[in-house]
């Protein structure tokens, strides 16, 4: 099956009325979540998962992927509006467009940065829907050593480009991984660290470790910050006018940055968030006038709105067409995927076209539903900003219980929730980075099973990844990723120390 | 050497990191697999227990950012406390007591106690949105959710 072909079966799930209400559905919760500073898409997917336990897959995958790019499109709106970034992806949104909400010009912000995320995200379906189905059929030849190795690098990727200590963020993978281990050994039903009870056979529900180390974590820093201003209802956002001169404007950032943020997306470990902070460091380094960054300038918003929203689609060719999640947010999609019985891979193309191409096709009609919520529709969108936020509290924990609740039934798990969430907490406050753990969590499983198929392979010799060029080089950019950052901190070090 | 915040973590990590460990090595064995079940457990105890050390001696000096993230209020600290016993509460009695019914008081005190005011959008929040919920989970999504004493 060809791309035309592909996408004719895409559009035929995505334009079905059922596609279309789900998208619809996906989109607005993931704005109206993504929104809300403090909670971000990996709550958001999660909050939502439960919902689609007994749906048709391909609706339901249409849904959470919507909910996924709703939540970076929304998350601007209170980066604008309140300097309060809805999700670390939209940080480096606020730098210019709170100044600029902050000159009375909030409603023209809000619009640029919609007509960039949309922009953005539909440069980057693009390329996904060319991308993801050549990266498919080259990956259909991998085999498991080439799969760990690929994993290996996700997992060293994210740690060394995590905020702040590079072995704050490996300790964080490894206790992921560790987490995982807890139950029986589906390889040689060995029960690992259960102690005989019977809750923790079948090991931690993902579940429980999303909503417990982000939902419920964000609830306490949410109860922390509880007296931080919302949305006042005065506050008025002025017109929505983007002129012909301000387009012009944004059109240079806005097409390097789709580009830029694509790669970025693509690549493990970066990521919406890294990609729009890249994205606006490079506008300002090439900008004649780099002195109006951070006072409201067009072009500074405009970058980390596109950058951002296409490297959200990007995230989706690994997870596609690999099977493999680079970020924390995709490995909870990836989640999502595993609970409706799909496995992401190379496969899924052909053996499941609907779901693959319908998620891609979907994407052009998601860019088009948050154009239109987020462009006429956002005052009143932005309302939800008001709610207030012992409320908002309240009800994402039970969110998250009846969510926990609803896989098995057993109360043991909503107390593991809790465990989870206090560990979320703890790791917030002493700097340790949670999206590392949840793609440890999710790629523990794989990576024993395809470490253990290897060594079945090759009768235990270690060799099998290093002598095939394709596991050999990928085991040794994962060392350099976690290798170059500290070389580079201890020479500028020695730099200092001879100055 | 002084006993920063990040070296007691390091060692609380090196603790659970030799318990990890000390356990895989207890793992029974089971001839018949190339590669048994305590392989990857006694890699990922000993990866802990270097990066543990490496945390301990690491130069690495907490910026300023770091040190306000940790810097809570003893006050907030119970407030957080609060509301996890609250939860605690939910979860031991919302088998039994029933969903719509917990949820109304959970979402009623929880919202109340963090200092929400308006009595009325309280009121009528912690009602509906329970009753929206059950309807959605039990009747659109069946999955039922605990009647408790409520005959519905």
């Amino acid at each position: 099956m060809n791309a035309f072909d592909g996408m004719i079966t895409g559009f035929q799930v995505a334009l079905s009325w059922e596609g279309i209400l789900f998208v619809l559905i996906g989109v607005i919760v993931g704005t109206l979540i993504g929104m809300m500073p403090g909670l971000g898409p990996i709550s958001a997917i999660a909050i939502m998962i439960p919902i689609t336990y007994g749906m048709d897959p391909a609706p339901a995958l249409v849904m959470m992927a919507g909910v996924y790019y709703g939540a970076v499109f929304g998350g601007s709106t209170s980066s604008i509006l309140l300097n309060a970034p809805g999700i670390s992806g939209t940080v480096a949104t606020a730098f210019d467009g709170y100044p600029m909400a902050q000159q009375g010009k909030a409603g023209k912000a809000l619009a640029i940065a919609a007509i960039a995320s949309f922009f953005g995200g539909t440069v980057s379906v693009i390329m996904l829907m060319l991308l993801a189905p050549a990266l498919s059929s080259v990956a259909i030849s991998f085999g498991p050593p080439a799969y760990f190795a690929l994993m290996l690098m996700g997992l060293t990727a994210i740690s060394s480009l995590s905020e702040g200590s590079t072995i704050k963020a490996m300790i964080a993978a490894v206790a992921g991984v560790m987490v995982v281990t807890i139950g029986i050994d589906p390889q040689t039903g060995t029960q690992r660290f259960t102690f005989g009870n019977v809750n923790l056979f079948d090991g931690f529900d993902f579940l429980i470790i999303a909503l417990g180390l982000f939902a419920i974590a964000e609830v306490c820093m949410l109860v922390l910050n509880r007296k931080n201003r919302s949305l006042s209802d005065d506050q008025k956002l002025g017109s929505l006018k983007v002129t012909r001169a301000d387009l012009k404007e944004m059109s240079g950032p806005m097409t390097r940055q789709s580009f830029v943020g694509f790669i970025l997306g693509v690549l493990p470990g970066a990521g919406a968030t890294i990609a729009s902070f890249i994205s606006y460091i490079f506008e300002k380094r090439i900008s004649k006038n780099p002195e109006e960054f951070g006072k409201g300038s067009i072009k500074g918003l405009a970058a980390p709105e596109s950058s951002n929203n296409a490297a959200t689609s990007g995230a989706f060719v690994p997870l596609l067409s690999l099977g493999i999640p680079g970020s924390g947010t995709t490995a909870v999609m990836l989640g999502a995927f595993l609970v409706l019985g799909v496995q992401p891979g190379p496969l899924l193309m052909t053996d499941r076209p609907e779901i693959f191409w319908g998620i891609i096709a979907s994407m052009y009609l998601g860019n088009i539903f948050l154009l239109i919520l987020n462009l006429p529709l956002i005052p009143y969108l932005a309302k939800i900003l008001s709610i207030p936020r012992p409320l908002l509290i309240s009800l994402v924990i039970m969110f998250s219980l009846i969510g926990v609740y609803s896989i098995s039934f057993n109360v043991f798990d909503l107390y593991m929730l809790l465990v989870f969430g206090a560990l979320g907490f703890a790791m917030r406050v002493f700097s340790f980075p949670a999206p590392p753990f949840i793609l440890a969590f999710i790629l523990g499983g794989m990576m024993e099973q395809a470490f253990r198929q290897s060594m079945t392979i090759s009768n235990g010799n270690l060799a099998i990844f290093v002598n095939s060029p394709l596991p050999l080089s990928l085991i040794l950019i994962a060392l350099l990723s976690l290798v170059i950052p500290g070389l580079l901190k201890w020479r500028s070090r020695r730099k200092l120390a001879n100055m | 050497m002084p006993l920063t915040i990040n070296r007691r973590i390091a060692l609380i990590l090196f603790v659970i990191a030799a318990i990890y460990l000390f356990l895989s090595f207890q793992l029974p064995n089971y001839p018949y697999a190339p590669v048994d079940a305590d392989v990857i457990p006694k890699g990922l105890g000993i990866l802990m227990i270097i990066l543990s050390i490496a945390l301990f001696f690491s130069k690495a000096i907490e910026t300023e950012a770091e040190k306000e993230k940790r810097n809570i209020p003893k006050k907030e600290l119970l407030v957080l406390l609060a509301v996890f016993a609250m939860i605690f509460l939910y979860i031991l009695l919302f088998e039994i007591i029933g969903f719509v019914i917990m949820t109304a008081i959970f979402i009623f005190f929880c919202s109340w106690f963090l200092g929400y005011t308006k009595w009325k959008s309280n009121i009528i929040v912690s009602i509906l949105f329970p009753l929206g919920m059950y309807v959605i989970f039990v009747f659109a999504l069946g999955i039922s959710l605990p009647k408790g004493i409520l005959p519905i």
